[in-house]
C-alpha cells in the first residue's frame, strides 16, 4: 500500500540546513491502522506531508499502491491525493464560511463527480458520523468533536483507501477524543488504511502497529495488536 | 468548475465587504476615467460611413502652388474648384457622385405663424442622398435637370419639416428660401453623422444641414459658400463667373466606386483629366490625385488629434495606477485566504485549480468594477455635456459597444491585476497552513 525507502527531507535556509527525515523507511500494508509517535520536531508531520503528497522528499523512493510518485506532476499528485488519500487535521481545517454540506463537497468537486453523486456521498458520510441533521450548519455552530467528525466525513466522502490523521484528537476533551477514535477504528474495520500521528500513548496503543520517529528516523516498531494483524492478513 | 469558482468568488467577496468594495472601487475609478476619455475619442473617430467604407471615396486633385504644397499631410487641397467639380460630374464612371458645399439662408412659410429662421443648408448634386444612404421620410431627391439649371426644388430634413409643417408630409408644398419660393420634393429622416465625415471642412462635429438645395442654383443665386474657401495665387475676380472659373477650392467631392475595376478606371480618368488641364496651363505641380475611403479620410483630416490621443494615454496610465492598487488589495485578500487554499490543496486541488479559482474571483471583481465604471463613465460624460462645450453634447454619449468595452476593459484589467496574487497563493506550501490553522 505505502512503501518508503531511504526517504530524506531537508529544509534549507540562508545558512542552515535542517534534516527533517533521514533514511526514513517504512512499509504500511493495506487495511493497517498505524500510529506514529515521537517527540515534537522529530519529523512526524513531515512524514505525513510526504505520505500525503503535500511535500516532495529531497531523496529516496516513495511507492503508493505500487506507483512511484516522485516524478509525478503537481496535477497528477493532486489527482492521486484527491482519489486515494483522506486528511484529518488536529485543527479540523474546515472552511469557516462553508456549511457542513459544502465543506464535504470540496474534495468531491475536484474529483469531478456530478451533483447527484456528490449529494449521495455527502449525505452518506454525514450519516456515518451522525451529523446528517446539521448539514446546513456552519462549522462555528458545532462543538470541537462535531467539527472533527465533519472533517472525518469530508475525508471519507471520497472513499479514500488511505486516511492520514495528524493528531486528530489533539484539540478534543477525552470523551470526544474517544468518540473520534472509535469512529476511526470503525472506518478502519471497513478496510481503510489509517496512519495516525498522535502524542497520546493510549490512542497509539489502540492501533495495530506503532512506529516511533526520533530525529527523522524510525526508531522502534512494536506490534500492539497481534490479533488485529492476523485478522487483516 | 467555473460555476463553482464563481460561487466561491461571490461568497469570498461577501465575506470581506470593505476590502471587496475597495477593490471594486479601484477598478471602477480607473475604468471610469479611462472609458470617459476613450468614449469621447471613440465617438469622435467613429466612421459614420463605415457601412460604405469600401465603395466611397473622397476625391482630391493637386492643383496647388507649384512651389509649395498645400498645408496638409496628403499635400493636396482638401477641396476642389468649381470648374473641376463641374467637369468631374460629367464622368459616367462612378456609380454615384456628389459635388457639394455648405451654404445657408433664411427659410420661411407664406401666411404662417412659423417664424422665419436661418437654416444651414447644403448645395449638392442629387446623388447626395443615395451616395451617403440618407433615408427619405417623404418624397425623394430632385430632378437631374435641377443639377444643371436653376430649378427651385429643395429637400428638408425631418427636423426642419417638423418646425415648418409640424411633421406633415410637405412634398409639393412651398417654402421661401432666401426670399425665393421653392417646392419641397423630399423630406429626409433624421440623419446626423458625427463626425461629419462627408464634410470635415466645416467643423468635424457640427450639425449637418437642415435644408438641401440643387447644384444648378449657383449662377442664379450667385451662391458664395459658407465655410472654407482657399486659393494659392492672386486672381483677379470681378464677377461671379470669374469666381466659378477661378482656382479657388471650396467644394467637397465624393464618388461611389463599386469595384476595383471601377476604381482603376476612375483613377485613369482623373489622371487623363489632369493631363488635359496641364496642357491648358493648370495643375502646375507633379501629377497627383487622392481617392480616400471614409476611414482614411478621417485619419487624414486628424479628426482625433494628438492632444486627444495623449489624453487617452494619460487616462490609461491612471487606470494602471488603479490596477497597482487593485494588485495590492487582491494580494492582501488572497494571502489572507492562504490557509483555505492549503486545505483545498490537501483535499485534491491542483495548483492550477487554486490559481483558476482566484483568477475567477479577480474577474468577478473586474465585472463589478466594470459595471460601476460604466456608471462613473456615464456620470463623467453627463458632466462634460453639462459644460456645454459646443459639439461635445453630440459625442459625449456611450453606446453599447463602449459599454461592453468598459466591462471587457475592467475584466481584463482585473485579470491582469489578479494574475500575480493568484499565482502567489497557488504556489504557497499548503502544509504550513494545515498545521498552523
Amino acid at each position: 500500500m505505502l512503501k518508503m525507502q531511504n526517504i530524506r527531507k531537508s529544509y534549507r535556509s540562508d545558512t542552515i540546513e535542517t534534516h527533517a527525515l533521514r533514511d526514513f523507511s517504512l512499509e504500511v500494508k493495506e487495511g493497517e491502522f498505524v500510529s506514529v509517535t515521537g517527540p515534537s520536531g522529530s519529523g512526524k508531520t513531515t512524514f505525513l506531508n510526504i505520505a500525503g503528497l503535500l511535500e516532495t522528499p529531497t531523496g529516496g523512493q516513495y511507492l503508493l499502491d505500487g506507483q512511484e510518485v516522485g516524478g509525478l506532476s503537481d496535477r497528477d499528485r493532486s489527482h492521486l491525493r484527491n482519489e486515494k488519500i483522506g486528511f484529518i487535521f488536529q485543527g479540523f481545517n474546515l472552511i469557516p464560511d462553508l456549511n457542513l454540506f459544502d465543506n464535504i463537497d470540496v474534495p468531491l468537486r475536484y474529483r469531478g463527480f456530478n451533483a447527484k453523486e456528490r449529494r449521495r456521498r455527502i449525505e452518506k458520510s454525514l450519516e456515518q458520523v451522525g451529523l446528517a441533521a446539521r448539514a446546513k450548519h456552519l462549522p462555528a455552530q458545532l462543538s470541537g468533536g462535531q467539527q472533527q467528525r465533519v472533517a472525518i466525513a469530508r475525508a471519507l466522502a471520497g472513499e479514500p483507501r488511505f486516511l492520514l490523521a495528524d493528531e486528530p484528537t489533539g484539540n478534543l476533551d477525552s470523551l470526544m477524543a474517544r468518540q473520534v477514535m472509535e469512529l476511526l477504528e470503525f472506518v478502519n474495520e471497513w478496510g481503510t488504511t489509517i496512519i495516525m500521528v498522535t502524542h497520546d500513548p493510549d490512542l497509539a496503543r489502540r492501533a495495530h502497529r506503532n512506529i516511533q520517529i526520533v530525529d527523522g528516523q524510525v526508531s522502534d516498531l512494536r506490534q500492539v495488536a497481534q490479533h488485529k494483524q492476523s485478522a487483516i492478513a | 468548475m467555473f460555476g463553482y469558482y464563481v460561487s466561491l468568488a461571490l461568497r469570498s467577496l461577501r465575506r470581506t465587504p470593505v476590502l471587496s468594495a475597495l477593490m471594486v472601487a479601484a477598478i471602477a475609478v480607473g475604468v471610469g476615467a479611462a472609458m470617459t476619455t476613450l468614449t469621447l475619442n471613440y465617438m469622435m473617430s467613429r466612421n459614420a460611413l463605415a457601412e460604405k467604407d469600401s465603395v466611397l471615396y473622397a476625391v482630391q486633385l493637386d492643383g496647388w502652388d507649384p512651389h509649395e504644397a498645400a498645408d496638409n499631410p496628403s499635400e493636396m487641397p482638401w477641396q476642389l474648384t468649381y470648374q473641376d467639380s463641374v467637369n468631374l460630374l460629367r464622368s459616367d464612371i462612378p456609380s454615384k457622385q456628389v459635388a457639394m458645399h455648405r451654404w445657408g439662408g433664411p427659410i420661411s412659410l407664406e401666411n404662417s405663424d412659423v417664424r422665419p429662421f436661418n437654416a444651414d443648408s447644403r448645395v449638392t448634386s442629387r446623388d447626395f442622398f443615395a451616395l451617403f444612404d440618407v433615408p427619405f421620410l417623404f418624397g425623394g431627391t430632385w430632378s437631374e435637370e435641377a443639377d444643371q439649371s436653376p430649378i427651385h426644388q429643395l429637400v428638408l430634413t425631418s427636423e426642419t419639416n417638423d418646425k415648418l409643417f409640424g411633421g406633415e408630409n410637405s412634398v409639393g408644398r412651398t417654402v421661401n428660401f432666401n426670399g425665393v419660393p421653392f417646392t419641397v420634393v423630399g423630406v429626409t429622416e433624421h440623419w446626423q453623422p458625427s463626425p461629419k465625415v462627408h464634410d470635415l471642412n466645416n467643423g468635424h462635429f457640427n450639425k449637418s444641414a437642415e435644408v438641401f438645395l440643387p447644384f444648378g442654383l449657383h449662377r442664379a443665386f450667385e451662391i458664395y459658400p459658407w465655410g472654407n474657401t482657399n486659393g494659392w495665387k492672386s486672381e483677379e475676380i470681378t464677377s461671379y463667373e470669374d469666381r466659378l472659373n477661378s482656382d479657388m477650392v471650396w467644394l467637397q467631392y465624393w464618388v461611389q466606386l463599386d469595384s476595383p475595376k471601377q476604381v482603376e478606371a476612375y483613377r485613369d480618368f482623373l489622371t487623363g483629366y489632369i493631363r488635359e488641364q496641364k496642357e491648358q496651363g493648370r495643375f502646375p505641380r507633379p501629377l497627383k490625385i487622392g481617392l480616400s475611403k471614409p476611414s482614411e479620410w478621417l485619419l487624414l483630416n486628424e479628426v482625433v488629434d494628438g492632444d486627444d490621443r495623449m489624453l487617452n494615454w494619460l487616462s490609461l496610465a491612471f487606470l494602471l495606477v488603479c490596477l497597482v492598487n487593485a494588485v495590492a488589495l487582491l494580494l492582501a485578500k488572497f494571502l489572507r485566504k492562504a490557509p483555505e487554499a492549503g486545505v483545498r490543496r490537501a483535499l485534491g486541488a491542483s495548483r492550477n485549480a487554486v490559481f483558476s479559482q482566484h483568477l475567477v474571483e479577480s474577474a468577478c471583481v473586474g465585472l463589478l468594477g466594470g459595471l460601476a465604471g460604466i456608471l462613473l463613465t456615464l456620470a463623467g460624460l453627463s458632466l462634460i455635456r453639462q459644460l456645454q462645450m459646443g459639439y461635445m453634447d453630440r459625442v459625449a454619449s456611450m453606446d453599447w459597444t463602449m459599454m461592453l468595452a468598459a466591462i471587457g476593459l475592467a475584466v481584463l484589467s482585473s485579470l491582469l491585476a489578479g494574475f500575480y496574487p493568484a499565482w502567489r497563493i497557488s504556489r504557497t506550501n499548503p502544509s504550513i497552513y494545515l498545521k498552523t490553522q
